[in-house]
């Protein structure tokens, strides 16, 4: 074996040109694959902490509130005993929260606009202090009741500061509005899409505005130590809660405030509880990663397609120039598998090299535009909830890619190897060219 | 005759023809051939060319089959084995020289002429570096051994492919036009390093040649027309009909 490998690593060699330009295409490929690959991780990993931590848990328990069959209100009543079983039956749980929430208009002297409102306790939220920068203000301002954070751009706006006072109004499901007074206590930097509709009060603010009890609230997020856990822990919820007497909503992989319509067609009143998942509550904008997936996906089939004929013309001509090489081996005793592997090992060979360098390659632009800060476009920075782009090399991926990539060239060359073992020794021996 | 002859042959052909069918001609390369090789014979095949030296050479070397006949190597009828016997049979029992070396050029001397070992599986490291070393010290090349063949002599280079093709201690050696390619000097080196594999190892050589001075080593001289044997001569006897030949012409 070792003797084949030898054999293909100095035929490499010997067609320098051949090998680099082929090679150089193999790893351009890779190369473009672990950038792909890395940007898709970096947007992923960037949603997972602004938006888990903003607008979703990594998996939470939410659910409506139904009146009347025609009424529906995003709310869990008697959240602590839910909260209460969720402690005792997640243990992979790393702390959990409740969020009120909420849909108001936020009037200022000068302008409104409508906005989603989280109601939260902001000293029992360790994350938000990590994925939040403050521009101006005090984080801490929102223990304060009848206080709001507002974003940047909001803040621009609505030109308001902080101290300035605005009014939230929601609708009521009786058709009239409540208002609160709230205090600008904080105006944090903004972080992509999530700041465009986003602000947040403290919990019983939204409380009062909504004429909510003490144990009722929006959702509880639930934030895992492994995010991997997300299915596991997402199916034993529903078992465990429906065991414990609460009625669940079919599994529906959308944002709550999405589901309003067809909530309030279902005849059911009294509480549903809707167990999603991160994803779930980010499926209108994640769908951006689905895209970049999609994507890196065609470029590189199309891109492996156009190497697969590069390899398959290359093994062509390998084959055609060492057809008396073949014959010869064969003459002396190579069974025709030991042919086939030869030239498999030459595709591998070329491959393995091509696509570490190519992995390389991969690594250093993705080290690099992470480290470069680069910054990007503001309708980008709204899907990837940051201003620059943010890289994530992940090493079991650009050695999946690697091996993918390699793969699929000794796949490829399958066909001319074939070939070349099926050539009799006489002809082989006896060829001029 | 040899003491050798009086065993069972090594190669024995049996009427046997071959056609190469070019376009819609059918062209006859071997007409109705009969020939016995018996174990430690040095036989030469000698004829103009094609005269059917090589498609002989192929026929008793497995690597190509015959139109019809029966073609015997080492007791085995070629014509029943499947591609993967005659591989295993070539391997393990025949040895070729080539008229152009056929070496593998990415592989050093040494590594060339352990291939066969390797694909034989028999013997381990030490024991193919022991054979190998002691074939290139017989061949004269053991300070060659590193090298590549392209940084070898044409003689040099068939020397790597005598050894190559010894190697594995087959019975039968065939040298297709061993010294066709080579000055006289060497090819004459050559025909004596095979002589004395023969004498020495007792090993088997059928060689093709049209060389009346490479013939006078043979022990026996097959001469081929037409794809026809025409007969079998001692050197000598080769020698003068060859010499009647030429002054004929």
């Amino acid at each position: 074996m070792f003797q084949l490998f030898l054999i293909a690593f100095r035929n490499l060699g010997t067609h320098r040109r051949r090998t680099l330009l082929l090679g150089g295409a193999i790893a351009g490929v890779t190369a473009l694959l672990v950038i792909l690959m890395g940007l898709s991780t970096g947007m992923k990993e960037t949603m997972l902490r602004s938006a888990t931590t903003l607008a979703t848990g990594h998996v939470n328990v939410g659910g409506f509130f139904k009146v009347t069959a025609g009424q529906a209100a995003p709310v869990v009543t008697a959240y602590p005993k839910i909260l209460e079983l969720v402690r005792k039956e997640v243990p992979e749980l790393d702390y959990a929260v409740q969020r009120g929430r909420g849909w108001a208009k936020i009037v200022s002297e000068s302008a409104s606009m409508q906005v989603g409102v989280g109601g939260i306790d902001v000293k029992d939220e360790p994350g938000f202090r990590q994925v939040l920068q403050i521009h101006e203000g005090n984080l801490d301002g929102l223990n304060e009741q009848g206080t709001v954070l507002l974003f940047e751009k909001q803040a621009k706006r609505l030109q308001v500061k902080v101290g300035d006072t605005v009014t939230i109004s929601a609708p009521t499901m009786r058709g009239t509005n409540n208002t609160v007074d709230v205090r600008v206590a904080a105006i944090a930097t903004d972080v992509g899409m999530m700041s465009d509709f986003n602000v947040f009060v403290p919990s019983n603010t939204l409380r009062s505005l909504y004429q909510l009890r003490d144990d009722t609230t929006g959702a509880l997020y639930l934030y895992l130590k492994d995010v991997n856990q997300v299915p596991v822990v997402q199916a034993r919820l529903r078992t465990v809660l429906a065991d414990a007497g609460h009625q669940l909503m079919d599994n529906d992989p959308r944002a709550f405030w999405m589901k309003f319509e067809v909530v309030n067609r279902e005849a059911w009143t009294g509480q549903k509880l809707d167990i999603t998942n991160w994803e779930d509550e980010l499926s209108f904008i994640t769908w951006t990663l689905t895209a970049l997936n999609g994507l890196t996906g065609i470029l590189i089939f199309v891109l492996l397609v156009i190497i697969g004929v590069g390899i398959m013309n290359t093994l062509w001509i390998a084959i055609r120039e060492r057809t008396r090489e073949i014959g010869t081996l064969r003459a002396i005793g190579m069974q025709r598998t030991r042919v086939v592997a030869m030239f498999l090992f030459e595709a591998m060979t070329l491959g393995a090299l091509g696509t570490l360098a190519g992995a390389l390659i991969g690594l250093a632009v993705c080290l690099g535009v992470d480290a470069a800060h680069v910054g990007v476009p503001a309708a980008v920075a709204m899907f990837i909830m940051s201003d620059r782009l943010h890289l994530v090399v992940n090493a079991g991926s650009v050695v999946g890619a690697m091996v993918f990539i390699t793969t699929c060239t000794t796949l490829i060359s399958l066909i001319p190897s074939f070939l070349a073992a099926r050539l009799k020794p006489v002809t082989a021996m006896h060829h001029i060219g | 005759m040899n003491a050798a002859v009086a065993q069972s042959p090594i190669v024995s052909i049996t009427n046997v023809t071959k056609d190469y069918t070019l376009g819609k001609v059918v062209v006859p390369a071997l007409r109705g051939v009969d020939l016995q090789v018996h174990p430690g014979e040095f036989i030469s095949i000698a004829g103009p060319s094609g005269s059917g030296k090589t498609t002989l050479l192929n026929l008793i070397g497995c690597v190509d089959t015959a139109t019809s006949g029966v073609v015997s190597v080492a007791g085995q009828d070629t014509k029943q084995l499947t591609e993967r016997q005659l591989t295993h049979l070539r391997l393990h029992t025949i040895g070729f020289i080539f008229q152009s070396f056929n070496l593998v050029s990415v592989l050093s001397v040494f590594q060339n002429v352990e291939f066969p070992l390797l694909l034989q599986r028999k013997l381990d490291k030490n024991q193919r570096k022991e054979r190998v070393n002691q074939l290139l010290e017989q061949v004269g090349l053991a300070h060659h051994a590193k090298h590549r063949p392209n940084e070898l002599s044409g003689g040099q280079r068939q020397r790597v492919a005598v050894a190559r093709a010894l190697v594995t201690r087959p019975q039968l050696v065939l040298a297709d036009e061993p010294t066709a390619n080579l000055d006289s000097v060497t090819g004459q080196h050559i025909i004596d390093l095979m002589k004395e594999l023969n004498q020495k190892e007792g090993t088997t050589f059928i060689f093709s040649t049209h060389d009346a001075k490479v013939m006078n080593h043979a022990n026996a001289v097959v001469r081929l027309a037409d794809g026809k044997i025409l007969d079998r001569l001692t050197p000598s006897e080769a020698k003068r009909a060859l010499a009647v030949g030429a002054e004929g012409h």
